[in-house]
């Protein structure tokens, strides 16, 4: 009785696969390019956890190493390092940095794990989907069919997302990714492009932050020893901000066609 | 009079005569698009199918200074027209109109797929879109006030040069 409640029929499975599976309901209407099979969007997704996971862990200790920069300033200990009270001061603040490095260095090989994964599985997908199944003629026709089709719906906008924080970037990816569906290939190939140069970007990144947080480690070790604030500490404090917090997102502006009556485009027979 | 005189007069009877009448190829001086056409076809038609490229720019330049919609079509009807007396081919004749009035780029034309083909000389294939774009410009924009197309045309370019751009790295990765 079980069994045969549980069972259901082959074309209801296929209709539920085509709902399910990007890419297959069209699948007979127009070539679909498969830029983003599932195992691509979970990876974005769980890139997106990693890193606000690494945000929240960091939170944090960077608002209390602001706080403490601050009452540094604010008594006064540039160029009195030798005041007993500066000393504890500058100890504590080395004390919290050793912590951030900390964390960074315990978080970064999930992070590590996570982008290299979407990285790879994107570059595997751009190259055999665009890279060999098309010409540039191709790709050019895929890209302009959005512009035909789907002239009014949000393009993702090209390259340029830092200011934003990690984690809402992966998010933001995710969900375009996500919600996207087979009718805009186009859209795609180029959101596709984005995330893949990105995530090299990034993988870049955090490879190298991972060589420079032991020697930072070592150096501020060595640091703590002496009570020096160094310019270095914070420059690197600076730049873990603006990688995982951002600043505020700009708007991205794109000229549009000046006002004017639109007209029906002629067509030429020599028109490709 | 002796042989020099009679050469000499000869020679400015000669120049004289050149001054009197127009040169067989000279181009069109009129600002009427539709005229200027007509002046080149009959040129091209009594030989002067050497100064094709000069005449073409010389109507793109005549029709900047009345730039409409409706230029479009009188381009391609010259165009379908030098097609079928057999000055251009059919292929030229197409890619004349579509490197100007058309938002796709005719740099992109190949029959090899990207990882093959275009990712070798992508540096190459980009400064003749950016080329191409500015031929865009003037055709979709200046000539027939094709705005929207003009800028997707733009768009298409920084896309192509993206995804070109991943692709790539994507290609090069997999060696």
């Amino acid at each position: 009785m079980h069994a045969t409640q549980a069972r259901i029929p082959w074309h209801r499975a296929l209709a539920l696969a085509a709902l399910l599976v990007p890419g297959l309901a069209s699948a007979n209407t127009n070539p679909t390019i498969r830029l983003f099979p599932t195992t691509v969007v979970e990876d974005l997704r769980q890139t997106s956890a990693v890193a606000q996971e690494m945000e929240t862990g960091l939170q944090e200790v960077i608002g209390r190493l602001d706080q403490q920069q601050q009452l540094y300033l604010d008594s006064k200990c540039e160029g009195a390092e030798g005041d007993p009270g500066c000393q504890r001061l500058s100890k504590q603040i080395g004390a919290t940095y050793l912590e951030m490095l900390e964390i960074m260095e315990a978080r970064l090989p999930d992070m590590e794990h996570t982008v290299n994964n979407t990285r790879l599985s994107l570059e595997k997908r751009l190259r055999s989907e665009i890279g060999t199944k098309m010409t540039s003629w191709t790709l050019q026709e895929t890209l302009v069919g959005k512009q035909k089709t789907n002239a009014a719906a949000p393009s993702p906008s090209l390259r340029g997302r830092s200011g934003m924080r990690l984690s809402e970037r992966f998010r933001q990816y995710y969900q375009l990714v996500a919600s996207s569906n087979t009718s805009a290939d186009q859209s795609l190939a180029v959101l596709a492009s984005d995330i893949y140069l990105d995530m090299d970007e990034t993988s870049v990144l955090i490879a190298r932050t991972r060589e420079e947080i032991a020697r930072a480690t070592l150096i501020e070790q060595l640091n703590q020893s002496f009570g020096a604030i160094t310019p270095e500490m914070m420059e690197v404090v600076g730049g873990v901000k603006s990688i995982l917090f951002g600043d505020a997102p700009e708007d991205i502006v794109i000229a549009g066609p000046p006002p004017g009556s639109v007209e029906k485009p002629y067509r030429s027979p020599l028109e490709q | 009079m002796n042989l020099k005189t009679t050469l000499i007069v000869a020679a400015l009877a000669l120049l004289g005569g050149c001054a009197a009448t127009p040169p067989p190829c000279d181009g069109p001086t009129t600002r009427n698009l539709d005229a200027a056409v007509m002046h080149v076809k009959d040129k091209l038609a009594t030989g002067c199918t050497a100064q094709f490229d000069s005449y073409f720019d010389t109507l793109l330049t005549t029709a900047e200074g009345n730039p409409r919609p409706e230029n479009k079509r009188v381009f391609s009807e010259f165009l379908v027209w030098t097609a079928d007396s057999g000055l251009l081919s059919q292929r030229q004749a197409k890619d004349y109109y579509n490197r100007f009035f058309n938002v796709k780029f005719m740099t992109l034309a190949s029959d090899y797929n990207t990882c093959s083909h275009t990712c070798p000389r992508r540096d190459r294939v980009l400064l003749d879109m950016e080329r191409e774009l500015s031929d865009k410009e003037r055709g979709l924009l200046r000539v027939s006030r094709d705005d929207a197309g003009y800028y997707r045309a733009d768009r298409l370019y920084k896309e192509v040069e993206l995804v070109l751009e991943a692709t790539c790295t994507a290609c090069a990765a997999g060696r």
